[in-house]
């Protein structure tokens, strides 16, 4: 599944890119646990401002549907006011402003706030937060744009992550609820029922587990359901699978692929060899 | 927290739609005095900027002020957007953020 053509950054780093490609649509298909796969969100002080606020303990922003902690803002600096343990400032992005406050403890923190002079353009991450009702960003870096192409990315990223956050949405009704079904049944974690069926264990689950499937998945996951390849401890070859099968590779990563993602094979030694999760 | 007075991103044939109101353009400096410049927009417009522009003047530069009229801005805040900003891209993001999707700017 490592070739470049298939790897798929955001779901296999989920949290860590702002980038929410595959990773969104797949938080619609378990919205208790993954809404909150944003690690970053580049947005407008505006979508800021307009984010709702779920939870009464620890104030959660909502944008697009989607839980959002950390940001990324671009805009000018404004009324710096550098004090003792922090310096606070405006951030204004030309669609509105927002307060940010950055702790300052080390001396690559107070060289980094030095750097930043009143009204030059300044790329900021922070942590959205909610202090004493006005929100405001507690910021972790804050660097001046040196090249202003980084501007209209900026806010080309911002429409860009809008559009697949808020399309997530609309698809999520229609598309995740049926892969919920599925899924609800197949993945160990769900399938609690699975279990409870005693001898023929694994036919009755490959039952299951293949209702949603294309047809060659489905073959994939029978071939490393086989007891004697379960038994393997070191898994099955993407090769031996490819030759069994009589497919070519791209085809049995593909299937891998999907088959991961659904919880119901790992990679075991390598990431060429893959077992079929046991008791599914 | 405060939105009441955003810029609209404007190019040169947007900016007829926010005269009176605050807006941010980048021009490429054609020429420039003590108290103006006049530059060409990102969709090729001529336009001046009354102000007092900083020295030294980068080909781009990026004004914030008020909107005059459909070819002049008060401008307040100035910033050189160096020699090699590229102003297509700019001008996209100028119609996408007076367009479909200006409730995430404006």
């Amino acid at each position: 599944m490592f070739s470049s053509s298939q790897f798929d950054a955001a779901s296999a780093f989920s949290g860590g890119g702002f980038m929410p490609s595959q990773s969104s649509q797949f938080a619609n298909s378990t919205p208790s646990q993954s809404r909150d796969t944003q690690g970053l969100l580049p947005v407008t002080v505006k979508q800021i401002s307009e984010a709702s606020r779920s939870g009464d303990e620890k104030p959660n922003f909502i944008i697009d549907g989607v839980h959002v902690n950390n940001v990324k803002v671009i805009g000018m600096l404004f009324n710096k006011n550098v004090r003792s343990s922090d310096v606070r400032f405006d951030l204004d992005d030309g669609t509105g402003r927002v307060e940010c406050r950055r702790w300052v403890t080390e001396s690559v923190d107070t060289r980094e706030m030095d750097a930043l002079e009143e009204g030059i353009y300044v790329r900021v991450i922070g942590h959205l937060q909610s202090f004493q009702g006005k929100t405001q960003l507690n910021v972790f870096s804050a660097r001046p744009v040196t090249n202003f192409d980084e501007v209209t990315c900026h806010f080309i990223e911002c429409i860009y992550c809008h559009l697949q956050n808020s399309k997530g949405q609309l698809e999520g009704g229609a598309v995740a609820q049926p892969q919920m079904t599925d899924s609800s049944l197949s993945t160990p974690v769900w399938g609690a029922s699975n279990r409870n069926q005693p001898a023929s264990m694994n036919n009755a689950s490959v039952q299951y587990t293949t209702d949603g499937f294309k047809g060659f998945d489905k073959l994939v996951l029978n071939y490393l359901q086989q007891p004697a390849n379960i038994d393997r401890e070191m898994g099955v070859h993407l090769n031996e699978l490819s030759q069994q099968l009589k497919a070519p590779i791209e085809k049995i990563k593909d299937a891998i692929e999907f088959l991961e993602r659904e919880g119901l094979v790992y990679s075991s030694i390598d990431d060429y060899h893959y077992k079929a999760v046991e008791g599914c | 927290m405060d939105i009441s007075s955003p810029a609209a991103f404007v190019n040169g044939g947007l900016l007829r739609m926010h005269v009176g109101r605050k807006v941010r353009t980048v021009l490429q400096v054609i020429r420039s005095d003590i108290a103006s410049v006049m530059g060409k927009s990102t969709d090729g417009f001529q336009v001046v900027a009354k102000g007092s522009p900083p020295v030294p003047l980068t080909s781009y530069v990026e004004v914030i002020g008020v909107a005059e009229n459909e070819n002049t801005i008060r401008a307040e805040l100035w910033t050189n957007f160096g020699d090699t900003f590229d102003g297509s891209n700019y001008d996209q993001l100028c119609r996408l953020a007076n367009g479909e999707f200006k409730h995430l700017f404006l």
